[in-house]
């Protein structure tokens, strides 16, 4: 749609915020902004201070040309730009004639770069993401010092406008890949987009909303670290969290701070956390169970102490499972939701004295709750799925507590075989385990030093395994 | 993605889980009824059938690389439709067969040996929900899954087998050949519904990705199942001697041996257990081609999944609420030895001339 000021002074005349003034430098130009989106400073002197001491000018070329000062001037191709640029900052000038030129004069509001909470570590960079999209690009580019960044702007949201940036580096991922991720980028039809994980659901390319299908980090080395391997960046303008695709499970057992460490540690670190993570899952169903059904496998002596601990217990070990299961769930959630002060006071009234109190008062047994502590203490080894792995837990226990061995033997083998379909943007969701890469197992629970990784993983795909330069 | 596609490397693993999956739970015993302490003997004639039959079906696989026809495509092609169809009868009763043989055993080993005893139905129905979510992910989810968990199965038959390979005295297997070699060979024949397991990789055909070599892998898979499973019967006809007809769960009944005291936890269970999920991925794989086979008879693809299909085989699943696993052993699966040795035996042989022939055909056809 061709850009005429009247149309555009119609749309937005009228709002508290809109500022228009008309200038005169041998052409009368019209230059509009909104006070709310636009930095006062740089209005004046990149818009107001060049156009009144350009003297005479024929046309707004002329202006465009002497408004040097600017260093992000363009001109929007079509109304939709000018009104994308307008409510991003920019203050707009018109001539007569309706042509448009847009001075970048954009607010810098927002937090300074801090280490990210979710993502602490103790060796590395503790620099992360913030809300503002140029600032994440910015972080993105200090350690992508290449041509070969490429950064592909979107807008999505049809109220929100939202600037999304895809980011890749050109000769490592796989352009097929890219052109996905655009497409399905530029397909989003929405009202608004608030965070990066609005447009994580629109990239699950199966739409299992299970697992999470789209890895996401706040820490710009992850970033990178993912991009050299064929991954790419979707930035998502007010979100902090950088989408990266396409995604493996085994990201999930992987650390920030693992990358700093000597590999020897984070390969103990990484398989106690797979170990912990499948006894979660395991442990309360096959307690139950055992204790139900096949107790002959239990040792005796064990057995006695299990058995004596949960002789006057009122409820079936099923159920009484599913209780510390599901109060431990709750205060997971609550402390969630607490201000971390509370939070701590919280956890410590949870873990000790409702805890104790269920085993003194008899309603639960003291093996069932430690039990269902190191499930849930386990389950946090993996941050990103916790709510999915708890659900799988409560489902799990309560199969095996119905059918027994069989049910926990069914049930796994139902996930195994729903986590071993998922496929996208051509990853398998297991490799490298399922289907079996080889030369991608140097970093999936075994790290190899990273000296030693020569190749790119062969699970993501890309245009240049040779990681040696 | 093609959901049924699969690596040579997995389907040779897969085929290893196939051949430990379901061989040791009452097979040893009927054998060992059969002809006593040499039934490891028949085992291994079995075997050796099975290897020359693998080795022309994997022929079959390698000449099909490039054209990726499936096995109704090879076979009306090469034979004639009305044959085809027929063969896929034949399949597809194999298979159900062999399903509820399996299930049949382990549901009494369930009943039996963990003490839990359950209604058929509802000890079917899971199992057959869990084949039915596969067959809808695809093959490729299958191979992948054998493929997580290969490495601990084969734990869990390693820790089943070392306590009684220690303790077990070999000299009891002599003399050998004492039931009569032609006996022992007229055995491995009449016993060969439980061999041939190499069947599933017909329904693959147009799904298996070669690389390199198709050959080494799956039968470095095959001497190493076919090791396993001869190893196994003659532990076990060694161990319990005369008794061995009587011990209808060979695997559970060895791994007593396992359990040091029962002061300790039968782990034997638990590993057990482990070993059982061979079982259940046979059975999946059995499901899988059972509904190949109904796909390939109407002559459509199932695009989506297909209830009806799935509904037929579930109520075959049925089964064994109306003729015991022994009335099926000895009636149904005896009379069908000749049809069946068609299908597990002769079109083996055949496949490398069906499939070339098939693929001149579709090559003058696309001419």
């Amino acid at each position: 749609m061709k850009i005429s000021f009247d149309q555009f002074h119609k749309l937005w005349n009228g709002q508290d915020d809109f500022r228009l003034r008309e200038l005169d430098c041998g052409i009368v130009l019209k230059a509009v902004c909104l006070d709310t989106m636009c930095d006062d400073a740089k209005v004046s002197a990149f818009v107001l201070q060049p156009i009144a001491y350009i003297g005479r000018a024929d046309s707004i070329v002329e202006v465009e040309k002497k408004l040097a000062a600017g260093t992000g001037v363009r001109k929007p191709p079509n109304l939709f730009a000018a009104v994308e640029d307008f409510t991003n900052g920019y203050t707009l000038i018109f001539d007569q004639n309706d042509n448009c030129i847009s001075v970048d004069t954009r607010t810098v509001i927002g937090r300074s770069i801090a280490e990210p909470p979710t993502s602490m570590v103790m060796r590395g960079p503790r620099e992360g993401f913030v809300e503002d999209i140029k600032v994440n690009i910015t972080l993105l580019r200090k350690r992508l010092k290449t041509p070969n960044l490429k950064i592909i702007n979107l807008a999505v949201g049809k109220y929100t406008n939202t600037a999304v940036a895809v980011c890749y580096i050109e000769g490592i991922a796989e352009q097929r890949i890219v052109d996905d991720i655009v497409q399905r980028l530029q397909s989003v039809k929405t009202d608004g987009v608030l965070d990066s994980s609005y447009l994580a659901r629109y990239l699950d390319v199966s739409k299992t909303f299970l697992f999470r299908r789209i890895g996401s980090t706040e820490k710009p080395d992850i970033a990178v670290g993912k991009m050299l391997e064929g991954r790419l960046a979707v930035i998502v303008d007010g979100s902090p969290m950088v989408l990266t695709v396409p995604y493996l499970f085994v990201e999930d057992m992987q650390s920030p701070g693992d990358y700093y460490e000597n590999s020897a540690m984070t390969t103990l670190s990484r398989s106690l956390r797979f170990i912990s993570v499948i006894a979660s899952v395991l442990l309360p169903a096959l307690y139950v169970c055992l204790q139900v059904y096949n107790y002959q496998i239990i040792p005796l002596r064990f057995l006695i102490t299990v058995l004596n601990a949960s002789e006057a217990i009122p409820f079936s070990p099923l159920t009484e499972m599913l209780l510390v299961l599901i109060v431990f769930d709750i205060l997971r959630e609550a402390n969630l939701r607490m201000p971390s002060a509370v939070g701590i006071s919280l956890s410590l009234v949870g873990a000790i004295v409702l805890g104790d109190a269920a085993v003194q008062a008899g309603l639960l047994g003291a093996p069932a709750v430690m039990i269902g502590a190191l499930s849930g203490i386990g389950l946090f080894t993996m941050p990103d799925n916790t709510l999915i792995l708890s659900l799988l837990r409560l489902l799990v226990t309560f199969i095996g507590g119905v059918m027994g061995l069989l049910g926990v033997i069914i049930s796994t083998m139902t996930i195994l075989v729903y986590l071993a379909s998922m496929q996208d943007y051509k990853t398998p969701f297991l490799a490298p385990f399922a289907p079996d890469i080889p030369e991608d197992r140097q970093d999936a629970v075994a790290q190899i030093p990273v000296p030693n990784m020569k190749k790119r993983p062969r699970s993501i795909p890309n245009e240049n395994s040779d990681r040696r330069g | 993605m093609d959901k049924n596609r699969v690596q040579v490397g997995q389907l040779a693993l897969l085929y290893l889980l196939l051949v430990m999956g379901g061989k040791f739970l009452t097979l040893p015993s009927l054998l060992a009824g059969d002809v006593g302490h040499d039934s490891w003997l028949s085992v291994a004639f079995s075997f050796v059938w099975d290897g020359i039959c693998l080795c022309f079906l994997l022929w079959a696989v390698k000449m099909n690389s490039d054209s990726h026809l499936d096995l109704s495509a090879i076979l009306e092609k090469s034979v004639s439709k009305p044959v085809t169809k027929l063969l896929l009868i034949i399949f597809f009763v194999i298979f159900i067969l062999r399903i509820n043989v399996l299930l049949s055993s382990c549901y009494k080993m369930f009943s039996v040996t963990f003490d839990v005893s359950t209604n058929w139905i509802v000890y079917v129905l899971p199992i057959a929900a869990l084949s039915f979510f596969a067959v809808a992910k695809g093959f490729n989810a299958i191979a992948r899954m054998g493929q997580l968990l290969f490495g601990l199965i084969l734990l869990a038959v390693v820790a089943l087998f070392v306590s009684p390979l220690l303790e077990v005295e070999f000299g009891a297997l002599k003399p050998l050949g004492e039931a009569g070699w032609d006996k022992i060979l007229l055995t491995s024949y009449t016993r060969s519904f439980w061999f041939s397991d190499y069947i599933f990789i017909y329904f693959v055909l147009d799904g298996i990705k070669v690389k390199k070599t198709v050959f080494t892998p799956i039968l470095i898979s095959f001497a190493v199942g076919a090791f396993l499973c001869i190893l196994l019967n003659a532990v076990f006809v060694a161990l319990f001697g005369y008794l061995a007809p009587d011990f209808d769960m060979a695997m559970s009944k060895i791994g007593v041996f396992s359990a040091a005291s029962t002061t300790n936890g039968r782990w034997d269970w638990l590993t057990l257990s482990i070993w059982l999920i061979s079982v259940f991925i046979k059975v999946m794989v059995f499901i899988f081609c059972a509904y190949k086979c109904i796909e390939k008879f109407v002559g459509s693809n199932f695009v989506k999944f297909n209830w009806i299909a799935a509904g037929i085989i579930l109520l075959t699943l049925s089964l064994p609420l109306f003729v015991s696993t022994e009335q099926l052993l000895g009636t149904v699966i005896k009379w069908g030895v000749i049809p069946f040795t068609l299908v597990q035996y002769v079109l083996p042989l055949l496949m490398p001339l069906c499939t070339k022939a098939a693929k001149r055909k579709t090559e003058v056809n696309n001419e």
